[in-house]
C-alpha cells in the first residue's frame, strides 16, 4: 500500500475524475515524479487504489511511452527524429551524440549521469533540430556546440 | 423483427442480432479470429468484413447490427480481397512452424489461408521476434507469443469468463506482445478453455503436447463424468494409430457448446481427467488372486445369490458414476427378482468453485435417487454389512476404503460370504473385495446422466469396452439370465424406453428427444 | 489581415488574466451564458463555417448538435490537445500565450451543449503547455470564470488538465477517449460516435484546441464576420506550421484561402542555401506530399481534398532538392510504424513491414518484384483498419512512392542480399 502522504495527494488527483480508472494516467506520472520510475510494487498498489486488475495496469505502463520502469539518467535526452528534425540533421546529431556519451538509445551511462531516447514528433518542428532535456524543457536549433554545451553542464 | 438477405437467403431474427449471428443461423460461416459468441465484440482482427448493398466501405460482420431490408454478400470479390489482404498481413510476422505446432489441421491460419488466400508470398524481410516461445505460462499451458495473432480471445475470457484477469497485450504496434502479468501464472480451474478459444497454435495445452496429431482423431460426443454439472464434451481418440501413445485411445477431451448447461467451457478437473479411461483398469474377472472366464463369475455370482431372494440378505452400494440405465437395470435385477434386497449408492463430494465444478463429483446423482428411490448415503449398507446381516455385499464402483475407512473394509469382507466389486479402475477396494468384475467407463457406454438441474443428457460409446471389460447393465443382464429372467434388452436405447414407463420423472422422454442438448426432468 | 487565434501571440504577459481582460476577455462568454440561449450559441458557431482544426475538418457547429437533447446523462467537453501531427506545433502557442482564449471557448462551447465539465488533454510532453493552463484555470477561477455560478449566473463548470503520457494514436478522438478513462489508446468501434457514447459512456463534444479558440471571436464579432473571413464553405483563418527548408520556420495566422505558394515564399522566407522546392507535404505527416507543380493550391479543406491531398492539422512540411524521397519516405514510415497503436491486423502489421520493406530500399537492397510489391502492399492498410491511421499510413508512404517512383527505382540493387535480423 501506498504511503499516507501519496495517498494525499492521490485522491486530490482521484477526485477531478468522475470514473476511478480515469485517474490512471495522472497517477502513473505521479508515482513516477516521485520515484524516478514504476515498479512492480507501485503497479500493484496502483491496482489496490483503483480496484482495477494488475495486469491492465501494467498493459498502459507498457504502451506509453513516457512511461519506464528502468531509471534514467540524472540528465534525460530526447532527440526528435521525425521528418522535419529528420530534414534539418537530426540523424548526424544523434550519432553525434550517441558516440560522444558512448550510448545508444534505451542505454543510461555506466555513472548514471546520462540517458538517451530518439523519439518521434515533439510539437516543435519550428525549432529543428530539437531535443527535450528531462522530459521537461525543449531545447531547438542544436548543432554540434550546443550538444557539447548540454553535455559539459551535465558531466 | 428485421429481415435481411445473406448471399441471397432470407432470415429474420431479434433486433440487435449482427450480421456474423445472423449468418451462423443460416448456416454460413463468415471467418472469424476475434469474434466468439461467448465474448465480448473486439472488432480487431477484420477478417469478418462483408459487402452490405449501399454502404461504400466494407463493414465487419461482428459488430454491424442487421437492419430491415439489408442485403449482404459475404463472398464477393471485394470481400475474397480483403480477406486475402487481411490473411497476408497476419503471416507477414508468423513464425509457420506448423510442422511443429499442435495447432495444425485444426488452425484458423491454415484453415482460412487454403480457403481464402492461396497467395505467393511476397515477403522479402525478415519476421519480428517476440520474446516467449515454447513457454509454459502455468500447469496446463503453453504460450508462443510469435504464432500469436492478437485476437485478444484470450484476454476477454480471463477478464469476462473467469474474471482473473491474467492475460494482457503489452507494448505497441508489430512489436505487441500477448504475455500473462509479471510473474503471475495461469492456474485457475478454467485455463484448458484459452487452448480451445486460441485459433492459432500461441496457446497450446501442455497436457495434448506433441502427443498425437488432430487429423488422426476421432470425436465421440459425450458428458463429463467429474460433477454433477454435466458439461457436454467430446471425447477426442486416436483412431488410427493405436500402437502409439502406450495404446491408450483417447488423447484429449475438449468442451461442446451447451447453452444451457455449460456454455463453451469445461472445468480442468474434469478435462484433464481422462487417463483412468485408458490407465489401471480392471481388465478381467478376478476371483481372489484368480482370473477367471466370465461364465465362472456369472456362475459364482448367481450361486451365491440364488437361494437369497426375499430374504433381505443382499446388499448393494451403486454408485452415481452409473448410467441412468445401468441403474435402472440394478433396480431391475436386484429389487425386482432378487426382492428384498437393500439397495443404496454414494455419491463422493469434494469441493465446488463458483462456475461450473460442482461439489458433488457424480455424473448421475439425481438419476440414481430417481431410480433406485434412494438417498445417496450407504452408511446404512455399511453397518448391516458390518454386523453380519449380509450374506452378498455387491458395489459397484465406490472406493468404500476412501469414505469409510480400511478397518471397515476389512470387517465387511470377512462377515460376507461373497464380496463382489463391479467397476472399471482398480483401486484399494478391490483387494479386499471377494470378486472383481471388470465394468466400462463412460466412453465405451451408450447411456445417459441426469444433471443437478436434472437434465438428461446421451452419451454416445467412442469406442468398445478395454479387455474383458464389459458394459455395467449387459454383466447384469448375464447374471439376471442365469438367474432365469430373460431381460431382452438388445441396446441402451430400449432399457432406456421401458425406464421412462417405469420412473416417473422421465416423463415422456427419448433418445431422439434428448438428441445431443439434453432435455429436463419433472 | 485580422488576427484571431493569435492576437494575443508575443504581447508580453499575455498568457496571465490581467492581460487577457484588457481587450475585451471573457466578454463573450459572459455575452454567450446571459444572452443567449444553447441552441443560439450552436446555431451560431454552424453559421459561421468553423471546421475542426485539428485535421478531420468537421463542421464544429454540426458536431456539437449531434448531443442528443433528451439524454440524461451528463455531457462533457474533451479538449484534444494532443498535437501529435508531425509538422504541427500551433496548438502549443495558445497553451502557452493565450490559455485564457481557450478557456473562454470552453466556457461558450459547455453551455452550448449543456456540459459541466471539461478536460483538457495535453500531449505529455507539453510540460509547459500544462503548466501554463493549470495556471490559468486557477486564475480563472479565483476570478469566478470558473466553478460555481460563473459571472453571476447559475451555470457551473469544472475544467481538468489532463496530461498524456506519450502515444500519437491518442490524438484520435475516440483513442484519446479510452486514454482519458485510464485504458491503452486504442480507437474504438464506430458507431455509437463520441457525441452519444464518448467519455464514460457520456455524450461527448471532442475539439482541437485552436477550434475552440475560435468560438469566443465568434461569438464577440459573429459567424457573419467569421465566415467571410474564410473561402466559402471554410470559415475564419487558420494557424498555419511551417518548418523544414525554410528560412522562416513558426506559425503564421493566415486567411483559409492562402495559397501554399504564399506560405513557403512570402511567409516563411522561402527555401534557405537558394535551393530548389522538391516536395511539400501540406497538412501533418499523414497527407499526401504535394510537387511543386501543385503549390498554387488553396489551403482550404475542400481545395486540397480536390487535388489528392487533404489540409489536415495545417502543419506543412518543405524539402528541397538536396531531400532523398526514399530517405524521407523511410522516415514517415518509420513514424507509422512507431506510432501504430497495435490494435488491428492490417495496420499493426503492415505499418512494421512497409516500413522495413522502405529501409531496405533506402540501405540499397532492393529489387526489381519489391518495387511491383511495394504499392499494393502500401495499399492493403487503409480501408480495412477501426481508425483513420491505417488510412493516414496507406495515404502517406503512397505518395512517395507513387510521386517519387524513379527514385525508388535508383535504389534497385538486385544483389544477393538475405535480411538478418
Amino acid at each position: 500500500m501506498f504511503s499516507a502522504d501519496y495517498i494525499k495527494d492521490m485522491d486530490k488527483i482521484l477526485s477531478k475524475y468522475d470514473q476511478k480508472r480515469a485517474a490512471l494516467l495522472p497517477l502513473l506520472h505521479y508515482v513516477q515524479g516521485k520515484e524516478g520510475k514504476i515498479t512492480p510494487e507501485a503497479e500493484k498498489n496502483l491496482a489496490e487504489y483503483l480496484s482495477e486488475p494488475v495486469v491492465h495496469i501494467h498493459e498502459v505502463v507498457c504502451f506509453y511511452h513516457l512511461y519506464h520502469q528502468e531509471k534514467q539518467g540524472k540528465c534525460h535526452l530526447s532527440v526528435c527524429q521525425t521528418t522535419a528534425c529528420a530534414l534539418r540533421g537530426a540523424e548526424d546529431l544523434i550519432g553525434y551524440i550517441e558516440q560522444k556519451l558512448n550510448l545508444k538509445p534505451g542505454e543510461v551511462t555506466a555513472d548514471g549521469k546520462f540517458s538517451l531516447d530518439v523519439v518521434e514528433c515533439l510539437g516543435a518542428c519550428e525549432i529543428a533540430p530539437m531535443l527535450q532535456y528531462n522530459n521537461v524543457e525543449y531545447k531547438g536549433f542544436l548543432d554540434k556546440k550546443k550538444i557539447d554545451e548540454i553535455i559539459e553542464k551535465h558531466k | 423483427m428485421p429481415t435481411l438477405t445473406i448471399d441471397g437467403k432470407q432470415i429474420e431474427v431479434p433486433a440487435g442480432t449482427t450480421v456474423i449471428q445472423a449468418a451462423d443461423k443460416l448456416g454460413i460461416t463468415i471467418p472469424r479470429y476475434c469474434y466468439h459468441p461467448a465474448l465480448p465484440v473486439s472488432g480487431n482482427c477484420r477478417i469478418c468484413m462483408v459487402e452490405i448493398e449501399k454502404q461504400p466501405k466494407l463493414q465487419i460482420a461482428c459488430y454491424t447490427p442487421v437492419a430491415d431490408g439489408m442485403v449482404v454478400h459475404t463472398n464477393s470479390p471485394k470481400v475474397l480481397e480483403s480477406r486475402k489482404t487481411v490473411l497476408e498481413f497476419l503471416l507477414v510476422n508468423h513464425p509457420v512452424d506448423c510442422p511443429v505446432c499442435d495447432q495444425a489441421g485444426e488452425c484458423k491460419l491454415q484453415d482460412y489461408y487454403m480457403e481464402h488466400g492461396q497467395y505467393d508470398s511476397r515477403l522479402s524481410d525478415v519476421k519480428v521476434k517476440k520474446e516467449k516461445k515454447a513457454f509454459s505460462i502455468g500447469p496446463t499451458v503453453m504460450l508462443d507469443q510469435e504464432r500469436c495473432i492478437l485476437c485478444t480471445r484470450c484476454v476477454r475470457f480471463s477478464d469476462t469468463i473467469t474474471k482473473t484477469s491474467e492475460f494482457g497485450v503489452f507494448n505497441r504496434g508489430d512489436h505487441s506482445q500477448l504475455d500473462l502479468y509479471p510473474g503471475k501464472k495461469l492456474d485457475n480451474n478454467y485455463s484448458g478453455n484459452v487452448v480451445d478459444i486460441c485459433p492459432v497454435g500461441a496457446l497450446t495445452d501442455s497436457d495434448f503436447r506433441f502427443k498425437c496429431r488432430v487429423w488422426y482423431l476421432a470425436q465421440t460426443k459425450s458428458v463429463c463424468p467429474g460433477c454433477s454439472q454435466g458439461c457436454n464434451i467430446t471425447v477426442e481418440w486416436d483412431k488410427m494409430r493405436p500402437h502409439q501413445q502406450k495404446k491408450a485411445r483417447v488423447m484429449r477431451l475438449k468442451p461442446r457448446h451447451n447453452p444451457e448447461v455449460n456454455d463453451y467451457w469445461m472445468c480442468d478437473k474434469g478435462r484433464y481427467n481422462y487417463r483412468f479411461i485408458d490407465e489401471n483398469r480392471i481388465q478381467y474377472p478376478q476371483l481372489g488372486d484368480e482370473i477367471i472366464s466370465w461364465d465362472k463369475a456369472i456362475d459364482t455370482v448367481a450361486g451365491a445369490v440364488k437361494s437369497l431372494k426375499n430374504t433381505n440378505r443382499i446388499g448393494v452400494i451403486a454408485s452415481a458414476q452409473l448410467t441412468n440405465e445401468d441403474l435402472f437395470v440394478v433396480r431391475k435385477l436386484f429389487k425386482d427378482t432378487l426382492k428384498g434386497s437393500q439397495i443404496e449408492f454414494d455419491a463422493p463430494q469434494a469441493d465446488g468453485d463458483d462456475f461450473l465444478l460442482k461439489a458433488d463429483r457424480n455424473p448421475n446423482t439425481a438419476g440414481a435417487i430417481k431410480i433406485l428411490d434412494a438417498k445417496g448415503n450407504a452408511q446404512e449398507i455399511i453397518e448391516k454389512a458390518k454386523a453380519g446381516e449380509f450374506d452378498v455385499l455387491y458395489v459397484f464402483g465406490v472406493n468404500l476404503i476412501k469414505l469409510y475407512g480400511k478397518d471397515v473394509v476389512a470387517a465387511i469382507a470377512k462377515k460376507v460370504k461373497l464380496f463382489v466389486y463391479q467397476g472399471s479402475n482398480v483401486n484399494d477396494t478391490c483387494s479386499y473385495a471377494h470378486l472383481n468384475l471388470p465394468s466400462s467407463v463412460y466412453a465405451e457406454k451408450e447411456g445417459t446422466f441426469t444433471n443437478c438441474q436434472n437434465k438428461v443428457q446421451r452419451i454416445w460409446q467412442a469406442f468398445t469396452p478395454l479387455a474383458e471389460s464389459r458394459g455395467d447393465w449387459q454383466i447384469l443382464s448375464l447374471l439376471s439370465s442365469k438367474l432365469g429372467t430373460e431381460l431382452t434388452y438388445k441396446n441402451s436405447q430400449e432399457v432406456f424406453q421401458e425406464l421412462t414407463k417405469q420412473v416417473g420423472a422421465f416423463g415422456d422422454m427419448s433418445y431422439e428427444k434428448i438428441s445431443d442438448k439434453g432435455v429436463t426432468t419433472t | 489581415m485580422e488576427k484571431i487565434t493569435s492576437r494575443h501571440f508575443g504581447i508580453p504577459n499575455s498568457h496571465l488574466l490581467e492581460t487577457y481582460r484588457k481587450d475585451g476577455g471573457y466578454e463573450a462568454a459572459r455575452k454567450a451564458l446571459t444572452t443567449m440561449t444553447p441552441a443560439a450559441v450552436i446555431e451560431e458557431v454552424k453559421k459561421s463555417n468553423l471546421r475542426g482544426l485539428g485535421g478531420a475538418g468537421f463542421p464544429t457547429g454540426m458536431k456539437w448538435s449531434f448531443i442528443p437533447a433528451n439524454n440524461p446523462k451528463p455531457k462533457y467537453l474533451v479538449i484534444n490537445g494532443d498535437e501529435g501531427e508531425p509538422g504541427t506545433f500551433k496548438d502549443k502557442y495558445i497553451f502557452e500565450q493565450d490559455p485564457h482564449s481557450l478557456l473562454e471557448g470552453i466556457i461558450i462551447t459547455c453551455y452550448a451543449i449543456g456540459s459541466h465539465k471539461c478536460y483538457v488533454y495535453i500531449r505529455g510532453e507539453y510540460i509547459k503547455s500544462i503548466n501554463a493552463v493549470q495556471a490559468a484555470i486557477d486564475e480563472a477561477k479565483k476570478a469566478n470564470f470558473l466553478g460555481k455560478g460563473i459571472m453571476g449566473t447559475n451555470f457551473d463548470l469544472e475544467v481538468v488538465v489532463h496530461q498524456g503520457a506519450g502515444a500519437y494514436i491518442c490524438g484520435e478522438e475516440t483513442a484519446l477517449l479510452e486514454s482519458l478513462e485510464g485504458k491503452k489508446g486504442f480507437p474504438r468501434l464506430k458507431p455509437p460516435f463520441p457525441a452519444v457514447v464518448g467519455v464514460f459512456g457520456c455524450p461527448t463534444v471532442i475539439n482541437n484546441v485552436e477550434t475552440i479558440a475560435c468560438v469566443g471571436p465568434i461569438i464577440a464579432k459573429g459567424a457573419e464576420w467569421f465566415a467571410k473571413l474564410g473561402s466559402e464553405k471554410n470559415g475564419g483563418n487558420r494557424l498555419f506550421c511551417i518548418s523544414g527548408h525554410v528560412n522562416k520556420p513558426g506559425v503564421y495566422e493566415l486567411p483559409n484561402g492562402t495559397t501554399l505558394r504564399e506560405l513557403i515564399y512570402d511567409h516563411a522566407g522561402g527555401i534557405p542555401n537558394g535551393r530548389k522546392l522538391k516536395a511539400v507535404i501540406p497538412g501533418g505527416i499523414s497527407a499526401p506530399l504535394l510537387t511543386p507543380d501543385q503549390i498554387d493550391v488553396k489551403m482550404d479543406f475542400d481545395s486540397l481534398k480536390a487535388i489528392g491531398s487533404m489540409a489536415g492539422s495545417g502543419g506543412i512540411i518543405v524539402m528541397d532538392d538536396t531531400t532523398d524521397m526514399v530517405w524521407a519516405a523511410m522516415v514517415a514510415a518509420r513514424f507509422f510504424a512507431h506510432e501504430s497503436c497495435g490494435q488491428c491486423s492490417p495496420c499493426r502489421e503492415g505499418s512494421g513491414w512497409v516500413y522495413r520493406q522502405v529501409k531496405r530500399f533506402y540501405d540499397g537492397h532492393a529489387k526489381p518484384h519489391d518495387l511491383k510489391n511495394l504499392p499494393g502492399i502500401i495499399n492493403n492498410i487503409g480501408g480495412n483498419t477501426i481508425c483513420a491511421f491505417g488510412d493516414a499510413t496507406t495515404m502517406s508512404i503512397g505518395s512517395y512512392v507513387s510521386k517519387f517512383r524513379q527514385e525508388f527505382e535508383a535504389k534497385i540493387k538486385n544483389d544477393n542480399f538475405v535480411p538478418t535480423a
